[in-house]
């Protein structure tokens, strides 16, 4: 379902130029829950940006269900990214003066729904990360953990065809970042949510399908999991 | 346009937002300098307008009337004057005519001496058309026959140290003083004061008057002339129809209303105080200009990365832009709201306590037309500058905004 096809990215500092990606080209199948590692510089955030369609690429192609999303302009970009994306940040990056419910209520308001629709599909979504009776909380009197949730409710109210998470768990403690992982598993599982993360925590690739290691621009490893955490609850 | 709908929609969804829980100082601030800038764009206006409307109500009320009738253009006087007044005062729209026989002379006080108007009136008729007989700060107004007597303006009396006034005097002639008047023709007359009035009008306060019989025992004879007749119009009516009516009657002298009188140097005088008021609105929207776009650049630099947030989850700039822009137009409405309150206190407040000027007391003066002028030049100067720092930063590229 998406393709890239010899993606490559160089940065410019001044004269110099620093190559991010380097003619990497995989697919990534619709229900993936794929996981993106590497040490730092690896080139992992840069892949996730040219992937959701926040950054251009130097070179190479980007196909999303037989389009190729690389030639779209940017107002084509914008309206795919909300209507087809889903995007989760490290810092929740909700926006500070709305409630919980206008919030995730907020894409959906973009794609010109009504009122009431947008409420019903918010609240639906927001009892799924278990936030039902904080809808008018604003997010400063939230903890991180249930930010990050309003976050991947946000990012799902749309019910987007890949959802994009850039390190959801850096700013949360292990239990807190537990649950959140448990949420991308139950959406994954249950609504068959394609999900693109990035991630250098060791233990988060329990939950991973399939994890493509990357090293100084290029794919170093590209490992389909085949016993992940959902195997290992149904068989214990 | 389904789709501008939507967008503008979701920007004044946020807008509304942003400014209902964002920083309540900052709102109130910017909504007070909003409503100074407001207040100042109409008052400095407005006391100009005031004092140019004192000019003409002083004009019409002590000098002119509103209607004024001249001499032919070939003549000195106006003759006949018992048949014009019979004619005058018959004429729709006319409430009553006052005539004036101005025969100058030099008044003599104590050594001072002053070349001045002294000018005949029918005391009851000039009542009946101009205020100075409501203005006698000193004495009693002229009686119907009074002879011997005479009443003076406030700069022809004077004060005992001449440093005190404005323009030259009689040097402190007081109510009861004599005073001596030598006319044109020869004749010399001692004359008690009567009174002394005070309109704060330089061109009335530098006459003295007399009445008609006092005129013709100077004549030696019955006087059927006049310099000029002054009239009142009825309340509301338009003076250039009276005019109209006037010379409709046959009226061969010059007719005048006190808009003609006024003429042109005065158009260019109301001309030349236009553009202080427009260089006075323009350093105002100026103000308001920099100062709404500094607090949305402030706004939007310290959003910097939540406008990125934005654009990454697939708002749109217009949309990012807009809410911006709403913001402000919001601001605009209290700040002018806020103004409009600062205004009518100060419209009531010299109402009570006009300023005072040597020429008068001035009310400030503005119109709905005035408030609705500068609400709309402030209003679109206000989106202008929300709108400016908003779509610069709504332009940058995603991850630059994101990194903040």
């Amino acid at each position: 379902m998406i393709r890239v096809f010899g993606l490559e990215k160089i940065y410019h500092l001044g004269v110099v130029k620093v190559p991010a990606l380097q003619g990497v080209s995989f697919e990534i199948h619709r229900g993936d829950f794929l996981g993106l590692m590497g040490p730092s510089g690896s080139g992992k955030s840069t892949m996730l940006h040219l992937l959701g369609l926040l950054d251009y690429p130097t070179a190479g192609t980007i196909e999303i269900d037989g389009i190729d999303v690389s030639d779209l302009d940017d107002d084509e970009r914008t309206d795919y990214r909300l209507r087809k994306m889903g995007y989760i940040f490290q810092d929740y990056a909700l926006v500070a003066e709305l409630t919980v419910l206008e919030n995730v209520m907020l894409t959906a308001l973009a794609q010109g729904k009504t009122d009431a629709e947008c409420r019903v599909a918010s609240t639906n979504v927001l009892s799924i990360v278990g936030l039902s009776n904080r809808l008018d909380h604003l997010p400063k009197e939230l903890s991180g953990g249930e930010q990050q949730r309003v976050a991947i409710a946000r990012s799902m109210v749309n019910r987007p065809i890949i959802l994009f998470a850039d390190e959801p768990c850096a700013n949360l403690d292990t239990a807190n970042s537990r649950a959140v992982l448990d949420q991308f598993h139950t959406i994954n599982e249950e609504l068959g949510q394609t999900i693109v993360m990035v991630s250098h925590e060791e233990w988060h690739k329990e939950y991973f399908h399939r994890i493509i290691y990357l090293k100084d621009g290029q794919i170093e490893a590209d490992e389909r999991r085949q016993h992940h955490r959902k195997d290992d609850e149904d068989r214990s | 346009m389904n789709e501008t709908v939507t967008r503008l929609k979701l920007s004044f969804f946020l807008g509304l937002r942003s400014l209902r829980r964002g920083n309540i100082g900052s709102l109130v601030m910017t909504v007070v300098i909003i409503g100074m800038v407001f207040t100042n764009m109409i008052f400095l206006p407005s006391v100009i307008t005031g004092a140019i409307n004192l000019f003409v109500d002083q004009t019409i009320e002590y000098s002119s009337g509103n209607v004024l009738i001249e001499p032919k253009e070939d003549a000195e006087v106006i003759e006949d004057l018992e048949d014009l007044l019979a004619r005058v005062n018959r004429a729709p729209g006319v409430l009553r005519a006052a005539p004036h026989n101005n025969i100058g002379g030099v008044m003599k006080f104590k050594g001072s001496r002053l070349a001045g108007s002294v000018i005949a009136v029918r005391p009851r008729d000039e009542a009946l058309v101009t205020g100075v007989s409501k203005m006698i700060r000193d004495g009693q107004y002229l009686g119907e026959g009074d002879t011997g007597v005479i009443i003076i303006g406030n700069y022809v009396a004077g004060h005992k140290d001449k440093s005190e006034d404005l323009m030259p005097s009689l040097g402190g002639v007081r109510t009861g003083d004599s005073i001596d008047v030598e006319y044109t023709n020869g004749v010399t007359r001692t004359y008690r004061v009567k009174g002394i009035f005070e309109t704060k009008s330089y061109m009335a306060d530098q006459v003295a008057f007399i009445t008609w019989e006092e005129l013709e025992s100077i004549k030696g004879q019955q006087v059927d002339q006049a310099t000029e007749v002054l009239i009142k119009t009825v309340p509301g009516e338009d003076e250039e129809e009276v005019k109209l009516a006037l010379i409709g009657m046959g009226i061969q002298e010059q007719i005048k209303t006190w808009h003609d009188l006024l003429g042109k140097a005065f158009a260019e005088v109301v001309q030349s105080y236009g553009v202080i008021n427009s260089i006075s609105t323009i350093v105002s929207i100026v103000i308001a200009i920099v100062v709404i776009f500094i607090v949305i650049m402030i706004k939007t630099l310290n959003n910097r990365r939540q406008i990125g947030i934005l654009k990454a989850i697939g708002i749109h700039r217009t949309t990012i832009t807009f809410s911006y822009v709403f913001q402000v137009i919001i601001l605009a409405v209290m700040g002018i709201i806020f103004g409009l309150f600062i205004l009518f206190a100060l419209d009531r407040y010299f109402s009570i306590f006009p300023i005072v000027f040597p020429d008068g007391d001035i009310r400030p003066a503005f119109t709905l037309a005035d408030i609705v002028t500068n609400a709309v030049l402030l209003f679109i100067a206000s989106a202008i500058a929300g709108f400016i720092p908003a779509w610069q930063i709504a332009r940058e590229e995603i991850l630059t905004a994101m990194r903040g």
